[in-house]
């Protein structure tokens, strides 16, 4: 599958669900016109997006949230996958995009590239449910399965290695994406900048 | 044994920490466990709100208080030194580049309370100011219970300045 296909999918399939993204997905998701509500960019924070979606999950309880992760971004953190486990958000859902390299930084294999899994490693942590799918066909079929299950649940998403990688930003400040979800989400008294 | 009279930092009632995080409205407080704060970690861990929440590194504690904030909620965090240094990258990005309102209080593990900070043989202890400052990361110090409202006075300044603030605690809390 490749990675705009998962994209094609997910943004269908989003509906309310707040959204954080990270990496090589920041651009296609925001080409895909996500990027303009309810979203944030994990930018120059590589490994982050999984505990900024947890912190949103819990702060958002009646809305799914939809995290972005990459696979060697999710490795740079991956104790987030007990922190997230530990805390038990129903309504995080996990999709890790999978190519087994470091695209940013010039298609680099990750270490373990193709040994280990994660969704053993979710399971392992604690999460409710764990997928891997490998195709558009397959992510389409599966995906209301996945969005039934309670969270916190891990998607697997292969992908293909591409070279056209992204500028990794969309352009959008990480501040004003986070001025705008508290502007929506916070007390309406609130006096935060 | 250490007393009261040589004492440079002096303990400071956990209750008193909790008091001011309740008064606060802090809902979340979110820790990778520090020894420093011991009894305050006990007390909290005892209520229903604030919430207590353990991560696994001091990365996705900031990451984490970041993504309540922008939920809506308001949350801190208690590290300690060695957390502060593991974790720069993001304090840089989520803190000050994002600008997410963070308070996090601080233990100084390790320190010699009969010392100032500043002349501790641990480096840890002896460098955290001086990294916060480089970092432009603003601090107050929690040397003793006349020392209190400064819990407050970092939660001020990291909303009213939508960045980081921290609380350096210098001597077990009591």
């Amino acid at each position: 599958m490749r990675r705009q296909e998962a994209i094609e999918v997910l943004a269908n399939g989003r509906g309310s669900a707040i959204s954080v993204a990270t990496m090589q997905s920041i651009v296609p998701w925001h080409n895909a016109g996500q990027g303009e509500f309810d979203h944030l960019d994990a930018q120059r924070c590589m490994g982050s997006a999984s505990s900024l979606g947890l912190g949103l999950a819990l702060a958002v309880p009646d809305r799914n949230v939809f995290v972005l992760d990459g696979d060697g971004s999710l490795l740079m953190q991956l104790g987030s996958l007990v922190s997230i486990a530990h805390a038990r958000p129903r309504n995080l859902y996990h999709f890790i995009f999978a190519n087994g390299v470091h695209e940013t930084t010039g298609n680099q294999p990750l270490p373990g590239a193709g040994v280990f899994d994660f969704c053993v490693l979710a399971t392992g942590a604690g999460y409710q449910g764990a997928f891997s799918v490998s195709t558009r066909d397959e992510f389409e079929e599966q995906l209301p399965r996945i969005l039934d299950t309670p969270g916190p649940v891990l998607v697997n998403l292969v992908i293909d290695r591409e070279d056209d990688r992204s500028a990794g930003s969309a352009g959008v400040p990480m501040a004003s994406q986070i001025k705008a979800l508290r502007k929506s989400f916070g007390p309406t008294d609130d006096n935060s900048p | 044994m250490t007393t009261q009279d040589e004492a440079v930092a002096r303990p400071v009632p956990g209750q008193a920490v909790v008091d001011e995080i309740l008064r606060l409205g802090i809902e979340y407080v979110i820790t990778v466990p520090d020894s420093v704060q011991r009894t305050v970690l006990e007390l909290l861990a005892q209520l229903e709100k604030p919430r207590l929440l353990t991560v696994c590194t001091e990365d996705e504690a900031m990451g984490v208080n970041a993504g309540l904030y922008a939920g809506g909620v308001n949350a801190m965090l208690c590290i300690q030194n060695n957390g502060v240094l593991a974790s720069l990258n993001a304090i840089k990005a989520i803190t000050l580049d994002a600008q997410a309102p963070t308070l996090m209080l601080v233990g100084q593990f390790g320190r010699d309370v009969r010392l100032p900070a500043s002349e501790s043989r641990n480096r840890a202890v002896r460098l955290l100011a001086p990294t916060l400052e480089a970092w432009d990361v603003p601090h107050y110090p929690l040397e003793g219970p006349e020392d209190i409202g400064n819990i407050a006075a970092a939660f001020e300044r990291a909303h009213r300045d939508s960045g980081p603030a921290a609380v350096i605690i210098g001597a077990p809390t009591s």
